[in-house]
């Protein structure tokens, strides 16, 4: 069947940041097919340049309302690295419990108030009240605790004040901990009541396929969202973190505002899924469970399958975080006065995975501590070039279906990255011909 | 039990005069002592969502934020949330499209909003990436403190 007609997305919802669907089908053609990012680029790094080390970390901090844990603890990994600074095990250890808090917090926002609309047939999460009311309130709930956590962790629900260049300037008591662990435990059960509601509306995800490449951190030791080493499923591990530019290869389109990025393929994807399909061996098995109730195994080559990852993930979170609050208050959590540098001038890369993929923040700082050149890469930027890649393959197989389907397929498909569209647009130095 | 009173200062100080929020919010830390102990002063910087679990734990809530109400760079304006709904003024928290009725609308049906809330918007200028305030703004700054200091001490008393 041949028809023309045109999908024109402008600023989709339930994401952050204005981005364009832009379709033009002529005779059963497609002439124009483009993901564009419009919005003004941000300048993050040029408001780094000149601060002093203890700056680094408020201000990037504000980058996001969502991922402001993950940007201070990639500023904090940054600056000490650059530093000499190594912190202790305690602090190792909370900071995990940190970058649990978040993934939770940010992954239950997604699931609940961005995603599950599209699932459940729904406008935004106020038409899903009523007929699901139950299912709303689970939801909420659950971010509530996920910021609670925060708040407890690191001083604030969001833009934390905790986190500091060395250690913490204040920590939890083995009561607070203690308190929390109880909570979390009532938690996984209530995710895994909410599994199988989001079940039972997951057939509304679209079976769409395409074979990329993953990038990810990985360790040894754990699944990976603090510490690792850079892993791709396509070329494995990848030891030195400093080079983090020969994975991560950052280009400029001339319809987006922000950068793209490629590695072995034309396009990779980060975040819950590239995790997921990089170490779900190492997840815990209460999360396993959640992934084998939606028969996610690993390599899936489904972007929707992202949101499902997400909630594995929020199951693994509150596991791990069980565990660690155990070892804390096996070891007698103590107040320790934060580790000071061994020198003052030097690069450093800090690496950590927030919830839309691997952060990556690069500071120089010269020999008064103040920075003189930074470099962040953020998971959304990576993940631009892959949803154009998608949507590629995935028109052709659609064409014929309704226009409207046709929309929503295609806004369900950039809402299951879960963009930061506003975080993405932040390129230097560019000069216009 | 519910507290009484929550001042929230909002926006991004990554945004020069979108910081506004939190530029008073300091000056009101620092100046603590002269308010009422039943007021507690929250950062929620562009917390979108987070803020419903602010909003169910206060009778009355002062917002503080940088609200484009046409008016002159650096002027305040009080807004209710009746107001802010009629006039569709924007007060846009930054995160994923929310914004504060959308908020405001979901703690409503869940049954969880303030007896009293009142949004103290303050006209910015510039609001581009970048950190610090506009010059128009730093101009008026000592004012707009006195300013929000004198009402807010109207509002919960000593």
């Amino acid at each position: 069947m041949s028809k023309d007609f045109s999908v024109h997305v402008e600023h989709i919802t339930r994401v952050e940041g204005h981005g364009n669907i832009i379709l033009d089908v002529k005779n059963g053609k497609i002439e124009k097919l483009q993901w564009s990012v419009v919005e003004a680029p941000r300048f993050f790094e040029a408001m780094l340049r000149g601060q002093h080390y203890n700056e680094l970390r408020p201000i990037t901090s504000r980058i996001c309302g969502i991922c402001s844990i993950g940007h201070s603890l990639a500023s904090l990994k940054a600056t000490e690295d650059a530093l000499g600074v190594k912190i202790t095990n305690q602090t190792a250890t909370l900071r995990r419990l940190a970058i649990h808090a978040e993934n939770m917090q940010s992954h239950i926002l997604h699931i609940g108030y961005l995603a599950a609309p599209d699932l459940f047939g729904a406008g935004s999460v106020f038409s899903m009240l009523g007929k699901h009311t139950d299912t709303v309130l689970k939801i909420v709930k659950l971010h509530r605790l996920a910021n609670e956590m925060s708040d407890l962790i690191c001083g604030r629900t969001v833009h934390p004040i905790r986190l500091i260049v060395g250690g913490f300037s204040l920590h939890p008591t083995e009561k607070q901990l203690l308190q929390l662990k109880k909570r979390l435990i009532e938690a996984q059960e209530l995710t895994h009541e909410l599994a199988p509601i989001i079940l039972s509306v997951a057939d509304n995800l679209p079976s769409f396929s395409r074979e990329t490449e993953y990038i990810g951190l990985t360790s040894d030791e754990e699944y990976a969202l603090y510490d690792g080493n850079i892993a791709s499923t396509d070329t494995g591990r990848h030891p030195k973190h400093r080079d983090y530019k020969e994975i991560m290869q950052e280009y400029l389109v001339p319809h987006s505002t922000a950068k793209y990025a490629k590695h072995a393929r034309d396009s990779y994807m980060v975040g819950a899924l590239a995790r997921f399909n990089l170490n779900s061996r190492q997840l815990h098995p209460v999360a396993k469970d959640i992934a084998s109730l939606f028969k996610l195994k690993a390599i899936n080559y489904n972007p929707y399958m992202n949101t499902i990852a997400q909630l594995v993930e929020f199951s693994h979170s509150i596991q791990d975080s069980i565990d660690l609050i155990d070892v804390l208050v096996d070891q007698n959590i103590k107040q320790e006065k934060p580790v000071k540098p061994a020198k003052k001038a030097g690069r450093g890369v800090g690496i950590v995975e927030v919830p839309r993929g691997i952060l990556v923040h690069d500071y120089t700082l010269n020999s008064q501590g103040y920075c003189t050149k930074a470099n962040c890469i953020i998971p959304t930027n990576q993940n631009h070039g892959n949803i154009q890649k998608d949507m590629e393959k995935l028109v052709p197989e659609i064409i014929n279906r309704p226009e409207k389907e046709i929309e929503l397929t295609l806004e369900m498909l950039v809402r299951a990255y879960d963009p930061c569209i506003s975080c993405s647009t932040h390129y230097l130095d560019v000069s216009f011909k | 039990m519910k507290k009484k009173i929550g001042i929230i200062g909002l926006g991004n100080p990554l945004r020069h005069d979108d910081g506004i929020g939190l530029v008073l919010l300091r000056y009101l830390q620092e100046h603590k002592k002269k308010l009422s102990r039943t007021i507690e002063l929250i950062d929620g910087g562009t917390s979108g969502m987070n803020l419903l679990y602010i909003l169910e734990k206060y009778e009355t809530i002062i917002l503080i934020d940088a609200v484009d109400f046409k008016g002159i760079p650096g002027e305040i304006k009080k807004f209710s949330v009746d107001e802010i709904k009629s006039q569709k003024i924007p007060i846009l928290l930054s995160t994923h499209e929310t914004d504060f009725l959308t908020v405001f609308s979901l703690a409503t049906q869940l049954g969880k909003t303030p007896t009293d809330l009142e949004i103290f918007g303050i006209q910015p200028k510039n609001i581009s990436p970048g950190i610090g305030l506009s010059p128009e703004l730093q101009k008026v700054l000592r004012l707009l403190q006195n300013q929000i200091l004198n009402e807010i001490q109207m509002k919960s008393g000593p």
